[in-house]
């Protein structure tokens, strides 16, 4: 494991600039996300890393060595694609023994046999080690993508959303799986996803990115609760925040022209609030609900408690508390 | 406008089903339709493949003779398939088309992977040289065994220049087609200029069917170029390479165009593949009820060792 330390890295195909002087250093051990929309140049980043792509500009250190020139297969980095690229001719214990296999290593056959055999067992797929990779379905390919990666000790782990075609269940318990294994094996992983859960709940610092520049990086935490600006703030919180205009309530500060308001900054009842919204549709997830208000004309989403049995139509008073603010261009504002 | 409207009438009618014709149609159920459709190509089927094949296995076992109809056809039984696989001529020629056969497919195998890999490289210009590789392949064989008569000509061929030009040798020293070590050579060469390029389009088609991110995968688990080669791409082009093997020996087992025109069997019989030595006994010395037993014994084994190698490439293709 190895610290890596991206140095003003920028990479443009063609017309298209993919990454813009990207700076990001991941520390030995760490779990660092990047999250952003799809085209937000997060692949590109991870390729550049594992110098599949070799950059415009700035540089690339592993270990405290220049790497930047360096072929894929000289900065021992190990990656995890999302379209699982497995090696359709081998088994599953083929597919997972061939960087081991390498001859640079000289690994004996036993070592091999038994390394494969423990992370097959992690990845719940001993029983498929001698199937074709190819007759596997969508989630165990990719959980033989994983433990390809996994079967060795790179400098890094590089992760483009391995989750991504995984079912909900599947996914929630790899997500733990994965964080385990990364604190057991003091791993350093850059995990790529534009799932905000895998973000947050796994990663020990997440880097939005969007349009090709790492908008802000730092804790799930200092994420979602100080966004630097609208786009970060729109990423993270389960439902999206409610971005409305500053007119609309009172006690916005000077040069706020948009209120962030989440669920948590809303408070709803049933009179003596500030602002009164008309709710349009309850969805009912069980634990909570879902409330669709139409807030002069604007939409609103927040949550309420499934007790509160609202009803459309109905008139409701909303309070502001604590809410986020922005300026015209989207950049935050001090409250 | 009026011409225009006229037309148009003209196009309505003709595509119009005259009623009686119509109705006819639709009482049809679907499977009655479906063998209306398809009894011609049956019939056609029967008429030019299954039909002659039936009848030469019957002529296989008379005596009967093409150019002496009169004579009435006697029941021989499976005479002249044991005096032909006693024949040490026959024997002779088989050898001469395994050498054809082995060393057409080797080489057109090795140098048509070979361009295949270089081509699949993509460097500048890449289609212009796909097209002029492929040019020989698109001749017809008569145009090709005909030009390289003149080619393998030792005063005046090119290719006898070129040799004396690199060896040093005179170029009328050797005749490619008129002597009995050189000619089988001879033959060789002419096949595999003609038809390597098939080879290399077909294995060109499975190293393009390899997707570039397996190489990627294989990049970053640290394999080296050489590795990538023996572990991926020869695999994974493999059902490729054998269906080219396949195509290339059914078509050399019967070669017969190209060594007719350049050789016609000589000089004595060492270029005298199967195919010549059919058609010398069918239409040379008319011994039609022979040379029908000679056809299904080619046919039979053919047929049989495409089998076998079908087989073994299902094989592959399943791994």
């Amino acid at each position: 494991m190895a610290e890596v330390e991206i140095n003003a890295v920028s990479k443009a195909f063609g017309k298209l600039q993919a990454v813009t002087d990207l700076s990001l250093t991941i520390g030995n051990g760490e779990f660092v996300a990047l999250l952003g929309p799809t085209g937000a140049g997060k692949t590109t980043a991870l390729r550049l890393i594992a110098g599949l792509e070799q950059p415009d500009e700035g540089s690339i250190r592993i270990d405290g060595r220049d790497v930047t020139g360096d072929a894929p297969a000289d900065r021992d980095v190990a990656f995890v694609f999302q379209q699982y690229s497995l090696y359709p001719h081998l088994t599953v214990f083929e597919n997972m023994a061939f960087a081991l296999r390498a001859p640079i290593r000289r690994m004996p056959e036993a070592d091999i046999r038994a390394k494969v055999q423990d992370v097959a067992r992690l990845l719940h797929i001993e029983t498929k080690l001698d199937n074709k990779a190819t007759l596997l379905s969508g989630g165990q390919m990719q959980r033989v993508a994983i433990g390809r990666a996994l079967v060795r000790s790179p400098s890094i782990y590089l992760m483009d959303e391995p989750l991504s075609s995984l079912d909900a269940k599947l996914r929630g318990e790899l997500r733990l799986e994965l964080k385990r294994i990364q604190v057991d094996l003091g791993a350093t992983i850059l995990y790529v996803t534009h799932d905000q859960t895998e973000a947050m709940t796994m990663a020990s610092r997440i880097g939005v990115i969007e349009g090709g520049r790492l908008m802000q990086i730092g804790t799930p935490r200092e994420i979602y609760e100080n966004p630097i600006n609208a786009h970060v703030a729109a990423r993270l919180g389960q439902p999206v925040i409610n971005l409305l205009p500053a007119g609309l309530f009172a006690g916005a500060p000077h040069g706020a022209e948009t209120i962030g308001a989440r669920t948590e900054h809303l408070t709803i009842a049933r009179g003596g609030g500030d602002v009164s919204a008309t709710v349009k549709r309850v969805e009912h997830l069980g634990d909570q609900s879902h409330l669709h208000l139409d807030l002069a004309g604007r939409p609103v989403v927040t949550l309420a408690d499934p007790e509160a049995a609202f009803g459309a139509g109905e008139v409701v008073s909303l309070r502001l508390n604590k809410p986020l603010f922005f300026d015209a261009k989207g950049r935050r504002v001090a409250a | 406008m009026n011409e225009l409207s006229a037309s148009s009438r003209i196009t309505y009618r003709a595509v119009m089903v005259r009623p009686d014709v119509a109705r006819r149609i639709r009482g049809l159920s679907d499977r009655t339709l479906a063998w209306l459709f398809i009894t011609p190509t049956i019939v056609l089927l029967l008429a030019i493949n299954i039909f002659p094949l039936l009848w030469t296995i019957y002529l296989s076992f008379t005596n009967y003779r093409a150019n002496r109809s009169n004579v009435p056809t006697i029941w021989l039984g499976p005479d002249w398939y044991q005096s032909i696989l006693t024949d040490p001529d026959i024997w002779a020629a088989m050898q001469v088309t395994a050498h054809f056969v082995i060393w057409t497919v080797v080489i057109e195998t090795v140098l048509g992977f070979g361009l295949a890999y270089l081509i699949d490289k993509k460097f500048r210009g890449h289609g212009m040289w796909t097209t002029i590789i492929l040019l020989p392949m698109m001749l017809s064989p008569a145009v090709v065994g005909n030009f390289w008569t003149f080619l393998y000509q030792p005063q005046i061929g090119l290719f006898n220049y070129v040799v004396a030009f690199f060896t040093g040798s005179a170029a009328s020293s050797f005749q490619m087609l008129g002597d009995v070590t050189l000619s089988p050579w001879a033959i060789v060469i002419v096949d595999a200029w003609m038809w390597t390029p098939y080879v290399m389009l077909i294995c060109l088609a499975g190293l393009r069917s390899i997707p570039d991110y397996i190489y990627e995968a294989a990049e970053v688990d640290r394999a080296s170029k050489w590795r990538q080669f023996c572990s991926i791409t020869l695999p994974m082009a493999l059902p490729f390479i054998m269906l080219a093997v396949l195509f290339r020996g059914i078509e050399n087992f019967k070669m017969f165009d190209m060594v007719n025109l350049l050789t016609g069997g000589g000089p004595g019989s060492t270029t005298e593949v199967a195919s010549i030595t059919l058609k010398r006994a069918a239409f040379e010395s008319w011994r039609t009820g022979y040379s029908s037993a000679f056809a299904i014994i080619l046919f039979v084994t053919v047929f049989g060792l495409a089998n076998i190698y079908v087989k073994a490439l299902n094989k592959v293709k399943s791994r």
